[in-house]
């Protein structure tokens, strides 16, 4: 028992390897954090104070005057609201598409051989790297002839292209890493190709595919330009109305508005954090 | 065959929404009409290439992108590798930390780091109480798109290196550690090799990622030079050149495709290596 | 690996929030397909709050026909939406832009594709009090019906500035004078900064020779010693030759007292100083030769869902009860002629500056941004 203990310490000795040199390595990670915490979130900060700044001019580190006023002004719009409504429409269901689509696809990628399979792969590179203005006219012309334009599947449909890379590519990393052996065990016990898959892959890939989807819902929540063509006036979305918001408005609304309009991921950070707090990001995810 | 046929669906998406329309937008480019007749050439490339501001746009675009790349990949690796070696009160901190960008809009980013870093912005105004006079503003120019695009790209850098790291084997470092090797020559040796696929990926996303990344450019940019997504966007919207723009866009897609050779001859290698 | 077996339940319990949030997103049916008539308005937030807090809801109540407005901020968006008339066109659908204000140029850059409607006093009564020879009218290649006018005039902050410039020489001297305090916003991407632009072009080239419908890219080389001069200024612009982005970021940079003169649109001027954003220092003048002005028209797709309503509301926008609301609350002039508006109107705003340069067509403009983009701020030194 304590020889397991000790062997346990001495590996976990090994572990700091990376710190156990130099004459900072209790000052230098702190200074780190202190440097990235005021990096990542100084502007937001800063953000902040604009938000409720009545009176605010240089050099003052804060408002001379804190006031509410800019929040009445932002309230009184009524399509902020709606174009929240939007974005928590679109962003899950292309995020569910996208999966359906492209999970098998991923599977597929990771496990067979077949004909043009690098080239395939390589292919969905091309979603996210052909600029979206070069598409303009086709795109729209396109959505026309299909009467897909100012529809609901519409929007659906073009923030589903900026997520194929992420739902194809992390998945086969991640299905790609988990180990064939235990596939073939369960197979070899009696087990269907079918319930393998449901009981081994799918809950040991599926760190790897939240992540995926994740950055798939990332992606569409984040979509303007695309969204901005297809789906107006019906669809405007948060990132299309931000773009009004934040160069028409006084500095003080603009900053109103993007704390506000931050709240929808601020929620779903919390719950990605729990996550990540549990290694569930990492583990699965092994490439 | 099971697989191609698993593979088609999104493919054929990909084609009908993105390849057809792009490749139509390009053949358009190549159009030209002569003495009544369309002929095909290359008279709107050589136009291209001919126009000083455009050359240089694509040239500053390349290393603003190059320069994004590298501060995200140097901050995140470091950040990964502590994340993955160390435990304790700094590390769950910077766990949390490093994840926030991710969540907030890019144009809610942008915007915030023009507050932060613009003339007289939150950077200048806490310099100046302790006793710098002017800061220059470090926004609408290279480094404040190089600052918006690290900013923005670190959680995806940090995770996707961090999983890499995380599937290598705490025996294999032991051991290198037990024949006497140091920090560093383990590093060297050991870590960075094995986490190659993951570095070929990051770096290949984040090129293409910031490459053609329009919000920040164009809310955190300069007159100019600018990055050719907004060079596009103004000659498409401002200088009633369609053609030029697309053209462009053409171009940008072939630099962005040299990364996606980059990440498929960085997984092959892997593949070679694992059988 | 060691957490993989608690995985599946919360993965079902994260999934069930997300549908049934989504489930119950869906129960509000989001289309809104009323008859009534969908508009998109461009331009600054002044004019947002005036189309939704007073123009809207008046019309609605005065016909009961409904709108729906798409507001869309200049740079943004607006070329799209024009993408998306000319493919309705192409693929032989109506389009629900029933009707759309935009720059003149942007409906210049529609004509050719056949997509306006022809208006006249015969579809719509009060064309008849539209000047004909409005710059909007001229530059939208007639199919753009003004509505507001207003022109871009010289800001100063009268406490650091004791001899306001008169002349557009003046300023350029006062530039020169008084480095780091002087900027106007990259002319791409608004108009007050295309406004300086154009008057320096009209410095060596005759406005009417640009402002008409016909283009010969030959006289553009009359431009050469303008495009000379701005970027002979460039070192004297504020921080060493920073435009910036849009009308809003000049006034900023004047309210926090970065700079000390800029050209800004008169009615954003106005409306910055009513609601505190200036300080009360800041004046507004017109110099000599004036600044262009008059950025937005209105045209209606041929093949517009409700071109009817689209025609009715532009008549109604062009009654003089109308017309009043648009000029109090932009602090500009009326699209139509000030003969037709009330008397009491027209005294209030007798002293405001009357004339504005008219500005120089389309492709002009277009090629005017490019050259200056290539020239002035693409140069280098």
């Amino acid at each position: 028992m304590s020889a397991v203990s000790a062997a346990l310490r001495q590996r976990a000795g090994g572990l700091f390897w990376f710190w156990s040199v130099g004459a900072f390595r209790r000052s230098l990670p702190v200074l780190f954090l202190a440097g990235l915490a005021a990096f990542i979130l100084g502007p937001l900060l800063s953000l902040i104070l604009w938000a409720f700044a009545g009176r605010w001019f240089y050099p003052a580190l804060l408002p001379q005057e804190f006031s509410l006023k800019w929040w009445d002004v932002v309230f009184g719009n009524r399509s902020v609201v709606s174009s929240i409504k939007y974005s928590l429409m679109t962003a899950p269901t292309v995020t569910l598409l996208s999966a359906l689509i492209c999970l098998p696809a991923a599977y597929a990628f990771a496990r067979f051989q077949f004909p043009g399979r690098r080239f395939l792969l390589l292919s969905f590179l091309s979603a996210n790297s052909f600029p979206k203005i070069g598409l303009y006219i086709s795109i729209a012309t396109l959505f026309y002839r299909l009467h897909l334009m100012t529809t609901f599947w519409g929007v659906v449909l073009i923030q589903l292209m900026g997520t194929l890379l992420f739902m194809i590519w992390i998945p086969t990393g991640t299905f790609r890493g988990i180990n064939r052996s235990l596939e073939e065990a369960a197979r070899d016990v009696g087990a269907s190709s079918a319930r393998t898959f449901f009981q081994i892959t799918l809950p040991i890939a599926m760190p790897g595919l939240l992540v995926a989807g994740l950055f798939a819902f990332l992606a569409a929540f984040d979509e303007a330009q695309g969204t901005l063509i297809v789906g107006s006036p019906n669809y405007i979305t948060m990132p299309v109305m931000m773009y009004t918001l934040v160069l028409n408005y006084p500095q003080p609304v603009g900053a109103v508005f993007s704390i506000l309009l931050t709240v929808p991921s601020l929620v779903l950070l919390l719950l990605a954090q729990r996550l990540l707090r549990q290694g569930y990001l990492a583990a699965g995810y092994t490439l | 065959m099971t697989g191609l046929a698993l593979v088609l669906p999104p493919f054929f998406l990909l084609v009908f929404f993105i390849l057809v329309p792009a490749a139509e937008a390009v053949l358009d480019t190549l159009r030209v009409e002569r003495g009544g007749q369309i002929v095909y050439s290359l008279v709107r490339y050589a136009e291209m290439l001919r126009t000083i501001s455009l050359r240089r746009s694509v040239v500053f675009t390349i290393l603003v992108t190059l320069a994004s790349v590298g501060v995200t990949f140097a901050l995140a690796y470091a950040l990964a590798l502590y994340l993955r070696f160390s435990k304790g009160w700094v590390s769950t901190l910077l766990g949390a930390l490093f994840i926030i960008p991710l969540f907030i809009p890019t144009v809610i980013a942008s915007f915030a780091m023009v507050t932060f870093l613009e003339h007289h912005g939150y950077v200048a105004t806490l310099l100046h109480t302790i006793g710098v006079e002017d800061t220059p503003s470090l926004v609408f120019n290279a480094t404040g798109i190089v600052l918006t695009e690290v900013w923005a790209s670190i959680p995806f850098a940090t995770l996707v290196l961090l999983a890499g790291l995380q599937g290598i084997d705490d025996a294999l470092i032991d051991s290198a550690r037990d024949v006497g090797a140091g920090a560093l020559r383990t590093f060297l040796a050991v870590v960075l090799p094995l986490n190659t696929v993951a570095t070929v990926i990051t770096m290949s996303l984040l090129f293409i990622g910031i490459l053609g990344s329009f919000t920040i450019p164009y809310l955190v940019g300069g007159n100019a030079p600018q990055m050719m997504s907004v060079v596009m966007t103004n000659y498409f919207t401002n200088y009633l050149r369609p053609d030029i723009s697309v053209a462009l866009a053409a171009l940008s897609f072939v630099i962005a495709a040299l990364a996606g050779a980059a990440y498929v001859g960085g997984v092959s290698h892997r593949e070679r290596g694992a059988v | 690996m060691r957490n993989c077996f608690r995985i599946p339940k919360r993965t079902t319990a994260f999934l069930a929030v997300v549908v049934v949030s989504v489930l119950g997103l869906y129960g509000i049916p989001a289309r809104g397909q009323m008859a009534g008539v969908t508009l998109y308005i461009s331009g600054d937030t002044n004019i947002q709050e005036m189309f939704d807090k007073d123009l809207l809801p008046l019309f609605e109540r005065e016909t009961s026909v409904k709108t729906k407005m798409v507001f869309l901020e200049h740079g943004q968006g607006a070329e799209s939406i024009l993408t998306k008339i000319i493919a309705a066109k192409r693929t032989g659908q109506q389009t629900d832009v029933d009707l759309y204000e935009t720059q003149p140029t942007f409906i210049a850059q529609g004509s050719s594709e056949g997509i306006w409607t022809r208006i006249t006093k015969d579809n719509m009564a009060n064309a008849a009090k539209v000047d004909p020879n409005r710059p909007e009218v001229l530059v939208s290649n007639g199919f753009g019906i003004p509505y507001r006018g207003s022109s871009v005039v010289l800001a100063y902050n009268s406490k650091y500035v004791k001899t306001p410039p008169r002349t557009y020489d003046e300023i350029l001297a006062w530039i020169k004078q008084n480095p780091g305090k002087f900027t106007y916003c990259d002319p791409q991407t608004c108009g007050s900064g295309a406004a300086f632009l154009y008057v320096a072009l009209y410095k060596y080239g005759k406005a009417e020779d640009f402002s008409g419908l016909t283009y010969d890219q030959a006289r553009e080389s009359a431009w050469e010693p303008a495009l000379q001069l701005l970027r002979s200024l460039k070192s004297n612009i504020y921080n060493n030759g920073f435009y910036p982005n849009g009308n809003v970021a000049v006034l900023q940079l004047l309210g926090r007292e970065n700079i000390y003169m800029a050209p800004v649109w008169s009615d954003q001027g106005m409306s910055y100083l009513d609601q505190g954003l200036l300080p009360k220092d800041i004046k507004l003048v017109q110099v000599s030769p004036p600044f262009t002005g008059g950025d937005s028209a209105i045209a209606i797709p041929v093949h517009a869902e409700h071109q009817a309503s689209g025609l009715m509301f532009l008549n109604w926008l062009l009654t003089s009860k109308a017309q009043t609301i648009v000029v109090n609350k932009l602090a500009g002039y009326p699209g139509i002629d000030w003969k037709y508006m009330p008397k009491d109107v027209r005294d209030k705003f007798a002293g405001i500056a009357q004339n504005f340069s008219p500005l120089p067509n389309a492709k002009y403009q277009a090629d005017a941004k490019r050259l200056w983009q290539e020239k002035v701020a693409g140069s280098g030194q």
